[in-house]
């Protein structure tokens, strides 16, 4: 099948252009190959647009979860706002039906309650580990369960010439078995940072990292969702956080460190004899 | 079809260190229908290998050379000093072929054959795997000094490059020029180092040892201000976005959170509980 061919061809582009662009990368391969243009808007991961919303005036996240056309529902309303002003409820058809995301999904009203609860929660852990930053979720319907996406973004501007933003993107399913859930989680984290000084020129450091992991775990109401949902997203931006941690400040570091040595090689290798000649004179 | 063609080059340009031969397989198998687009992107190959210095090995030879706009001879030919040869290089295929003896016509021979000399030793002092060369440019009034570094391990879903640019002027003894360091990380993700630093220093004397002097103190001084970004970044930006864990240094208690009735203040959180 060339489409499958091609759309994992896009996809391995996408993770070797620069991720600082991806969006405009995205761009220009839907209109390259425009059959492929939902497959890859649904799959590749954007940075987070901020709206605010017209009935409470807090801010909330857009993606292809909470978009009908190009209306947004905002979670602290549950109404669909239009770029002109108006809102309404959404892309329900004529049966009521409103199932998937990216196509005006409006959850029921036991999934709305839960997304509710969910957007409170979140926002709690929002304030707790970011200090600031919007967060949103979304939840819609599925045939044996709900699914939902966890959204959270901060910019940071420190002082100086220093950048970061930080999107959070947590998809999930929650399918229901007997007193317990099987949740499936695929986060994306996508971290731009960059800086620069007269000393040090222009440095930019930007990227996205993707894991996915899947957990069996009681259910007892669906408060006990939310909570679940919460360990699970809370256990993989810590461990998230450490992968960034040590893939840009570490790894990053360390192939340039590979590239060229700041010590002389000589030196460098007279050490690294000197180190060796006196592990083989302990050894005997 | 222009404008396609401006995309896909677009993206010829921007593959990372050590991975063309990827993106040009993608952009094959997403232009399958217009298969003329591919034999077209002669030009941007051209660009991308001048601009990122692409290396290769002569035939009979283990020293890789330099392609570059500053060693260009026209016509998809190029030379090296240090081996007095000139080569045709294929920018599609990487491939070269027709070497032959080339000798260096320049009023600055002398000074780019010492430059030549003492950017050897510092090169072999820091770099494990650099090729180099010097070359004199616009109509001889100067010489185009150039470092290029790879390292490229894509079992390990990374690879690397640096790029050093300089030009020293004899008239106005002074030396221009940029460092570039390009690094990508690619295993269930993409991320990338990106940097450019500007190099601008006056010579005196005008030698060899003294433009080689300043190149070892600008790339020194760089690399320890690299590393200062790379620790600033961590301990400032990256510190400002998102906590390892709360001030409290407890996980959150979600079964409390999640089980607050609608309405009723939480948005203190545990903390002041």
């Amino acid at each position: 099948m060339a489409d499958v061919d091609q759309f994992d061809s896009a996809l391995d582009l996408l993770r070797r252009l620069d991720p600082k662009h991806t969006s405009e990368h995205l761009n220009s391969l839907i209109s390259l190959v425009p059959s492929l243009t939902e497959d890859l808007l649904s799959s590749v991961d954007q940075p987070l647009t901020i709206a605010r919303c017209r009935r409470t005036g807090r801010d909330y996240l857009l993606c292809d979860y909470n978009r009908d056309g190009d209306s947004y529902r905002s979670p602290w309303s549950g109404e669909f706002e239009t770029p002109l002003g108006g809102s309404g409820v959404g892309g329900v058809d004529d049966q009521g039906n409103n199932e998937g995301a990216g196509e005006g999904a409006v959850p029921s009203e036991r999934v709305r309650k839960m997304e509710v609860r969910a957007n409170e929660a979140f926002d709690v852990y929002r304030e707790l580990y970011y200090e600031g930053g919007v967060s949103s979720v979304y939840f819609w319907n599925l045939d044996d369960g709900f699914a939902g996406v966890v959204l959270l973004k901060k910019v940071a501007t420190p002082a100086g010439k220093s950048q970061g933003t930080w999107d959070s993107i947590h998809v999930f399913e929650a399918v229901d078995r007997a007193r317990t859930a099987h949740y499936k989680l695929t986060s994306t984290v996508i971290l731009h940072l960059s800086t620069g000084n007269d000393a040090l020129g222009e440095m930019d450091l930007s990227g996205n990292m993707t894991r996915q992991i899947e957990s069996d775990l009681p259910v007892d109401d669906d408060i006990s969702h939310i909570a679940n949902i919460g360990k699970l997203v809370e256990d993989m931006e810590l461990k998230m956080r450490n992968l960034l941690q040590e893939v840009y400040f570490g790894k990053a570091k360390d192939v340039v460190g590979d590239l060229r040595s700041i010590a002389p090689l000589t030196e460098a290798n007279r050490d690294k004899a000197t180190h060796q000649e006196m592990i083989n004179s302990m050894k005997r | 079809m222009a404008s396609q063609l401006a995309t896909v080059s677009s993206f010829v340009e921007g593959a990372p260190p050590g991975e063309l031969a990827d993106v040009i397989a993608d952009i094959k198998a997403l232009t399958i229908d217009t298969p003329n687009l591919v034999t077209q992107l002669g030009p941007a190959f051209e660009k991308y290998n001048e601009e990122q210095f692409a290396t290769v090995k002569l035939p009979g030879s283990s020293q890789p050379v330099i392609v570059s706009s500053h060693n260009s001879l026209g016509g998809g030919r190029y030379y090296d000093v240090e081996s007095s040869t000139s080569f045709a290089f294929d920018h599609s295929t990487q491939k070269t072929s027709s070497a032959q003896s080339h000798v260096l016509e320049s009023s600055n021979s002398d000074l780019v054959k010492s430059v030549l000399k003492t950017l050897g030793s510092h090169v072999k002092e820091h770099f494990p795997n650099a090729s180099y060369g010097v070359y004199p440019i616009e109509n001889d009034s100067k010489i185009a000094i150039v470092v290029v570094a790879n390292k490229y391990s894509p079992n390990n879903f990374w690879n690397g490059r640096w790029r050093s640019l300089y030009t020293f002027s004899p008239s106005a003894s002074s030396l221009t020029g940029s460092i570039k360091v390009d690094v990508h990380y690619y295993e269930d993700g993409n991320v990338r180092l990106l940097t450019t630093k500007p190099v601008s220093a006056s010579i005196s004397p005008a030698s060899a040892t003294s433009i080689v002097r300043e190149i070892t103190v600008a790339e020194k001084k760089y690399q320890e201000e690299l590393n200062k970004g790379f620790n600033n970044l961590s301990e400032g930006a990256f510190k400002g976005l998102r906590r390892q864990l709360p001030i409290t240094r407890q996980k959150i208690e979600w079964d409390k959170i999640a089980g607050y009735r609608l309405g009723q203040d939480i948005g203190g959180g545990t903390s002041k509980r």
